[in-house]
């Protein structure tokens, strides 16, 4: 068997860049400081994607937009454009199922590919193909890791960057795996690694001849499991289809929300590009989610199983609301978030008796005002409830999605 | 040649999916400013997907000599005058 690790390189800058190249802007924004960033009037301003020279002025993903100014003065700061990295990802994933109907999805840029006809030269070759395809067909470069296995052929995607393909089977472990720091491994944080690092570990090797026993004492199963891993061995099992387990989205508010009615609304606006998202891969959920977190960061998060499946923007919010009134206890609100899962392809729905009457009407209507979202931008139609306020009609919009592997499982 | 990429009204005949010119998409004139350019020939045509985002790419000739690119973009059905 073989597995292949695919992951866009610098993702939202590429496909931005992209973007900008076919129509016809006169700048390459790979080619100079820059990164893609939210808006900075309110506190989602952080670096989302970044250059090759971006990151030669030591700006990190998740960095404010403010540090990262300092640390770059004329870094340029290109908003995101989820639309065109919702399509970029899809057609990506459409042109790779040409290859292999075993391709799982691992998050809007990286997925795995499984082969069980391939030799290891024949796989090379293959991935220097999709590679150069990529970059020809749809104008961005890609990374490709080949491995046995999901873990080591991630590894393998991440030797170097950009526009390369590697390879990292067992038996090349210890040449091309072992010597890279520990922090490195898939699932190793920058807490593990300080306390990795204070055991004497700091090389993949290094951790690769721990004594296991002693790892599970000190970190438990999660020692186990990077023990494994630095040995590259990998018992996750293959995973194709449905690509996507669940879609959310959450924000960190401008204040602190202390009123029902705000809260509510800011659910709406969260629900809003959920529910569209949620339509765009063309499934429907079953548990709808909410998650809060105060002002001292304490963070609960609640759930409800519906009895039936759907993608509607009302019903979603509506049963929302109902879970967000029964476990608010009152106190300030600093982040609000919002998802869903329990998703199936919508063509596999039943109806249901227990949907309200409104229901089929407010399909209709969601996919009308999706139409019209797409063609005039987000804003073109807004809720009565946002107008003349102060709160943004869509909120979120970052691929916040638990994708499967995104879990400490691969 | 210059790269605009403006959206314009183009006149175009949409070949029925038979015959000859069997799902052929021709286009005829279109309107630059106040002037009205027809299409002689039509040199060529291709795809672009850049990043997923399909145009139909059609390179035209005008007065024998003038080059204009126009594309078509199957998801917001726009026309652009892309270069001139
Ligand atoms: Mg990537």
């Amino acid at each position: 068997m073989i597995v292949m690790h695919i992951d866009v390189n610098s993702a939202f800058l590429s496909w931005t860049a992209a973007y900008e190249q076919q129509q016809g802007i006169d700048r390459d924004i790979r080619k100079v400081a820059s990164v893609i960033g939210g808006n900075e009037q309110n506190r989602h301003g952080i670096v989302l994607a970044r250059s090759i020279l971006a990151k030669k002025f030591k700006i990190q993903t998740g960095m404010s937009l403010m540090e990262a100014r300092r640390q770059c003065p004329n870094l340029l700061v290109v908003p995101p454009d989820y639309q065109v990295y919702v399509r970029a990802s899809k057609t990506l994933r459409e042109y790779l199922y040409k290859f292999t109907p075993d391709v799982e999805v691992f998050s809007i840029d990286e997925c795995f590919l499984r082969f069980t006809d391939l030799n290891k030269e024949e796989a090379l070759s293959l991935a220097c193909k999709i590679k150069e395809d990529v970059k020809n067909i749809f104008g961005y470069t890609i990374n490709i890791g080949i491995s046995k296995n999901k873990l080591l052929a991630k590894m393998a995607g991440n030797f170097e960057k950009p526009d390369k393909c590697h390879t990292c089977f067992p038996e090349e472990i210890k040449e091309k795996l072992w010597p890279l720091p520990v922090e490195d491994l898939f699932m190793v944080g920058r807490k593990t690694k300080v306390k990795l690092n204070r055991w004497g570990i700091y090389t993949i090797g290094d951790l690769a001849k721990t004594d296991p026993n002693l790892l599970f004492k000190s970190i438990g199963v999660y020692g186990h499991m990077i023990y494994a891993y630095a040995n590259g061995i990998d018992g996750s099992i293959f995973k194709a289809s449905p690509p996507i387990k669940s879609v959310g989205n959450s924000s960190t508010l401008k204040f602190d929300v202390i009123d029902t009615e705000i809260a509510h609304a800011i659910i709406l606006s969260l629900v809003e590009m959920t529910a569209w998202r949620l339509r765009e891969a063309e499934m429907m959920c079953k548990v709808v989610s909410v998650g809060i977190k105060d002002k001292d960061f304490n963070y609960i998060s609640r759930q409800k199983k519906l009895p039936y499946f759907t993608d509607c923007t009302k019903d979603i919010y509506k049963n929302i609301c109902a879970l967000f009134d029964k476990n608010w206890d009152s106190r300030p609100i600093r982040q609000l978030g919002v998802s869903v899962s329990g998703l199936e392809f919508a063509k596999f729905q039943q109806l249901s008796m227990l949907k309200d009457k409104n229901l089929l009407k407010n399909e209709k209507l969601d996919k009308v005002i999706d139409s019209i979202r797409e063609k005039y931008g987000d804003t073109a139609v807004i809720r009565g409830i946002f107008a003349n306020s102060e709160l943004s009609p869509i909120l979120g919009g970052y691929p916040d999605d638990e994708y499967p592997g995104m879990s400490s499982i691969l | 040649m210059k790269i605009l990429n403006e959206p314009i009204k183009v006149m175009v005949i949409f070949h029925p999916n038979k015959g000859l010119e069997s799902g052929k998409i021709e286009p005829v004139k279109f309107r630059l400013e106040d002037q009205v350019v027809r299409i002689q020939k039509i040199q060529k045509i291709y795809e672009e997907n850049i990043i997923g985002n399909k145009r139909i790419v059609f390179v035209c000739q005008h007065n024998g000599k003038d080059i204009y690119e126009l594309k078509y973009e199957t998801d917001s059905k726009t026309w652009y005058l892309f270069k001139k």
